[in-house]
């Protein structure tokens, strides 16, 4: 069931197009990550859907009311949107205890005292939370705020739950564990969450469906896998994963199939994103990491590369190889010396865009 | 949205080439609109009508309220044509100049010594440095006018020893030099708040590079707190515009006469009420300040934007003065202390307490409690201390409800109305205390509906609030603005309309500081005496306004018993400030 949806969203602040014309939908029980790097406006998007910036342009409708149409000059307020909004910050409001921050929503919505009580304890409880219920913000560590966020903005059932970067002020351990159970929490409630995140790792891990954010515009949407296994731009691609970049020249170009150049090396990729590709045309190609193949032994789908050194990274070692002009870095299992060493750098891993796509 | 990526991209991103960017219409969000549009309109209203009637009054040739007055210039046509107008006129720009000439380089030392060195007594000497911004300057004048007066205490002990008094304050240098003194703090308050924002790192780069500590502030202190040690003088000329105390106290008697006296003195020129030459001078002195004000608006906005840019991971460390520098630099302060706090403060407790004294009298043979008693037996002057308790402990409360009401229209609120308010907070600022009182005087008399209230306190009140308006709004502006905007958005997202935001987060956070304002606001209503001169009547007279008048009558014993009260009030008022932890510093 459709609980979203945001056609043509644009805003403008202080002079500038921060958004240029967003549009999506979320249903209920998935998490739509809205993912991209430091603003491209993803923190702006989902002020909008939450009424605290109202776009000058777009329609947005929750849960089957329009609370946005920029022709009809209709917004509604954020408090007639029926969300629930988890600051990166949480915004826990400082004088009130968590029973009360939690509470506070039922309150609002004409609960009675009793129900209320209940309803926010079962919370509390569910998240671990109960013996915490009547001590101030102040006195609680990072996790347990932001768990009591999620708490407060999940307690009255909200149409949709917007999450702005909550996991960005957790240490590394209690980020993987929580992005678990955020996930987790929402597909049991079934209620349709949007999770803004800069972090791929998040947004490929929590998300059912990821929107890749550039500069104010949507360049692309889809599922975790597809996303990362297929790119429709440089931009994408080179977003997600740990890449190498190759600049070079197309030599030849046969169908999807190019052979990619440069000074004492050529490549077999496959052309991506789109737009006319011609012979002798400068372009780039991104390489996943984990694509690249190394060994000492030749083979002969391998290219011949020169090993300046090993690094140990812990879990596995990073190789950096380079030939002429071409540098790259892999990772393999064991420490490798110095020398000739063979990469295999299968041609649809390669993926060669024009320069401008 | 976090600030920092907002100013990295405000930086990097270049200004919009679209070929299309339709005028950003934003839909109406109906919430907490009417609230603000009642609140600013009831504000305009309170401060558009007395000016109103200035406006009106300098154009009729006799007193509104009179038969035969009707539309003339003839009052700018006396005015302008009266040679001791030009000479207040003159007299007035001299000494607003000659005031900002002793007060900026003094306070920008003074700010200098306590923010960005290791000057000892630190925390003791940032509140002391403040005392005489909180005491009136009727008060601080009548106290130099018994300590180092012609017949002063002090004049009079000098001159047992060395045969003559080497200095007189009755006339225009004496005058700069003390109101200069007592506006030591207006500019400290700016330029330590300036230099408390500077990244300490630029002084100890200059240290390291072989420049002494003289050398350091004046090849990198002084230039970067430029900005506000110019908002201070502009500031600094605006409040030389509007002094009435000190020039009435000191320069009257031998007609020195500035813009604010000479509307005094036009009072009682005639025999008949003056009303259109004394709306025409306001006028005029209204004209000089509101471009003062304009102006000051505009330094403030580009300090600030020049503040936000330094500001970041500043780390304040201090220069070491040594012991010498030490020994100077208390001496300078102490020495400033005593002239401007210690001679006024000390002249009146003496005063107050002895009836009679000249050469040869032993002051202590003389001590009497014969002043304090006087006052009470004068019905007007117990009156006028119980109602200036009144207006300054629940005014002020009041005062503090209102100035939060007008915080709160235009908190978080970039509509037009907003831009009304700011316009309007202006107003008041450019006003004297003397004018806005006068200007009351005259709603009060004008609207038959307000007639009624002209004998309360509510016409007092009503004024006090308007004179104490920027103060009071930008105390309680800075105190919502400490309110996470998260904080206030999360309780709209949750469900709370704007109005219940305020009352259930916004008004609970800042409840602490409510507190600290109100001390403050009390402060101000104690130790003003200008804005009742006129409005005072039987039955609502208060201290300040008091001595005004009984400065005509020379009951001098009288003046010092209830300049030492109010002295001692205002220290009440500032221990109370202290402990309610007021934010004293801006
Ligand atoms: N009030 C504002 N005025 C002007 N520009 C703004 C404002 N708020 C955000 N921006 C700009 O909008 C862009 C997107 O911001 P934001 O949505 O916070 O990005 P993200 O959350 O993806 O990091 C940024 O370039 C930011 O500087
Ligand atoms: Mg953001």
């Amino acid at each position: 069931m459709t609980e979203l949806i945001v056609e043509n969203v644009q805003k403008w602040l202080g002079g500038l197009q921060i958004l240029k014309g967003a549009s999506f939908t979320a249903t209920r029980g998935s998490i739509v990550a809205l993912l991209g790097a430091s603003g491209s406006g993803k923190t702006t998007l989902l002020r909008c859907i939450a009424g605290l910036e109202q776009p000058e342009i777009g329609k947005i409708v929750i849960g089957g009311k329009t609370v946005l149409n920029g022709e009809a000059k209709l917004a509604l307020p954020p408090e007639q949107r029926n969300i629930g909004l988890v600051f990166q910050s949480y915004a826990l409001w400082p004088h009130r205890t968590v029973r009360d921050n939690v509470g506070y929503g039922l309150k609002l919505r004409g609960v009675n005292g009793d129900e209320t009580a209940k309803r926010v304890q079962a919370i509390l409880d569910r998240m671990g939370l109960g013996h915490l219920a009547d001590r101030f913000p102040s006195q609680l560590s990072g996790g347990q705020q932001q768990r009591v966020a999620i708490c407060r903005a999940l307690v009255y059932e909200p149409r949709v739950l917007l999450l702005d970067e909550p996991l960005s002020n957790l240490d590394a351990k209690l980020r993987e564990e929580a992005r678990y159970w955020i996930r987790k929490l929402i597909l049991d409630l079934e209620i349709c969450a949007i999770l803004v995140t800069h972090d791929q790792g998040e947004a490929l891990a929590a998300a059912d469906n990821i929107l890749l954010l550039q500069d104010g515009r949507i360049v692309q949407e889809g599922a975790p896998h597809e996303i990362y296994t297929n790119p429709n731009s440089f931009y994408s691609a080179d977003f997600l994963g740990a890449n190498n970049i190759v600049n070079g020249k197309i030599e030849r170009v046969d169908g999807g199939i190019a052979v990619f150049g440069g000074n004492g090396w050529t490549l077999g990729g496959t052309v991506r994103g789109g737009g006319p590709v011609s012979a002798g045309s400068d372009a780039r190609a991104v390489i996943r990491v984990e694509q690249i193949a190394v060994s000492d032994q030749p083979a002969p789908d391998a290219i011949e590369m020169e090993l300046d050194d090993s690094i140990y990274l812990g879990d596995k070692w990073e190789y950096r190889l380079r030939r002429g002009d071409f540098a790259a870095r892999a990772h393999g299992t064991r420490k490798m010396e110095p020398g000739k060493v063979y990469a295999r750098i299968p041609a649809e891993s390669v993926w060669v865009f024009p320069n401008g796509a | 949205m976090s600030p920092d990526n907002q100013a990295a991209a405000r930086v990097a991103v270049a200004p919009p080439s679209h070929a299309f960017v339709p005028a950003p219409k934003t839909p109406k969000v109906a919430n907490a609109g009417l609230f603000r549009v009642i609140v600013i309109g009831l504000l305009a209203i309170a401060v558009l009508a007395p000016v109103g009637l200035i406006v009106y009054q300098s154009f009729l040739n006799a007193p509104f309220f009179s038969a035969r007055a009707k539309l003339s210039l003839d009052a700018y046509a006396y005015v302008l044509n009266d040679p001791s107008f030009y000479k207040a006129l003159g007299t007035t720009a001299m000494f607003a100049f000659g005031m900002v000439a002793v007060a900026v380089p003094l306070g920008g030392i003074l700010a200098f010594l306590i923010t960005r060195t290791d000057i000892r007594f630190k925390r003791t000497l940032e509140v002391l440095v403040l005392v005489p911004m909180f005491i009136s300057s009727i008060v601080l004048a009548f106290g130099y006018t018994v300590s180092i007066g012609p017949t002063g205490f002090l004049s009079l002990f000098v001159r047992d020893i060395i045969g003559f008094v080497p200095w007189n304050i009755y006339n225009l240098p004496g005058m700069i030099v003390i109101a200069g003194l007592s506006h030591v703090p207006h500019v400290y308050l700016y330029v330590s708040a300036a230099m408390k924002n500077l990244p300490s790192d630029l002084e100890e780069a200059a240290r390291t590079s072989g420049a002494n500590i003289w050398q350091v502030s004046r090849d990198v202190t002084l230039p970067m707190v430029l900005p506000s040690l110019i908002f201070a003088a502009s500031l600094n000329i605006l409040l030389g515009f509007e002094t009435f105390g000190i020039p009435l106290v000191l320069g009257d008697p031998n007609g020195i006469m500035v813009l604010t006296t000479y509307i005094y003195k036009l009072t009682t020129l005639f025999g008949t009420p003056t009303y259109q030459l004394m709306a025409v001078v306001a006028m005029v002195l209204v004209l000089i300040t509101i471009p003062l004000v304009w102006m000051q608006r505009r330094l403030l906005r580009n300090s600030r934007r020049y503040a936000a840019l330094g500001g970041k991971g500043a780390r304040v460390s201090t220069l070491k003065l040594g012991r010498g520098g030490q020994i100077t630099a208390l001496s300078v302060i102490a020495l400033w202390l005593f002239v401007s706090v210690g001679l006024p403060v000390g002249g009146i407790t003496v005063r107050a307490f002895v009836n009679a004294w000249g050469e040869g009298v032993n002051l202590f043979s003389q001590l009497t409690f014969a002043n304090f008693d006087g006052l009470l037996e004068v019905p007007s002057l117990v009156r006028g201390m119980i109602n200036t308790m009144i207006l300054s402990v629940v005014g002020g409360a009041l005062a503090v409800g209102i100035y939060l009401l007008i915080g709160l229209a235009g908190h978080r609120n970039n509509g037009i109305s907003n831009t009304v308010l700011d316009y309007i907070v202006l107003l008041p600022r450019a006003l004297p205390g003397l004018i806005v009182g006068l200007a009351f005087f005259w709603v009060f008399l004008f609207i038959p509906l307000l007639t009624p209230l002209r004998p309360t306190l509510i016409s007092l009140f009503v004024a006090y609030v308007v004179v104490g308006l920027s103060y009071g709004l930008r105390l309680l502006q800075g105190t919502l603005i400490q309110v996470a905007p998260e904080l206030e958005e999360s309780a709209r997202t949750t469900g709370a309309t704007i109005g219940r935001t305020w009352r259930d987060v916004v008004i609970p956070i800042v409840r602490p500081g409510l507190a600290g304002a109100w001390a403050l606001i009390m402060i101000i209503f104690l130790r003003e005496y200008a804005t009742g001169v006129y409005l005072m009547g039987a039955g609502t007279e208060v201290i300040g306004s008091l001595m005004v008048s009984l400065l005509q009558t020379g009951a001098m014993s009288t003046i010092a018993a209830l300049a030492l009260i109010s002295i001692i009030m205002t220290g009440a008022g500032l221990a109370l400030a202290l402990r309610l932890g007021a934010r004293i510093h801006d």
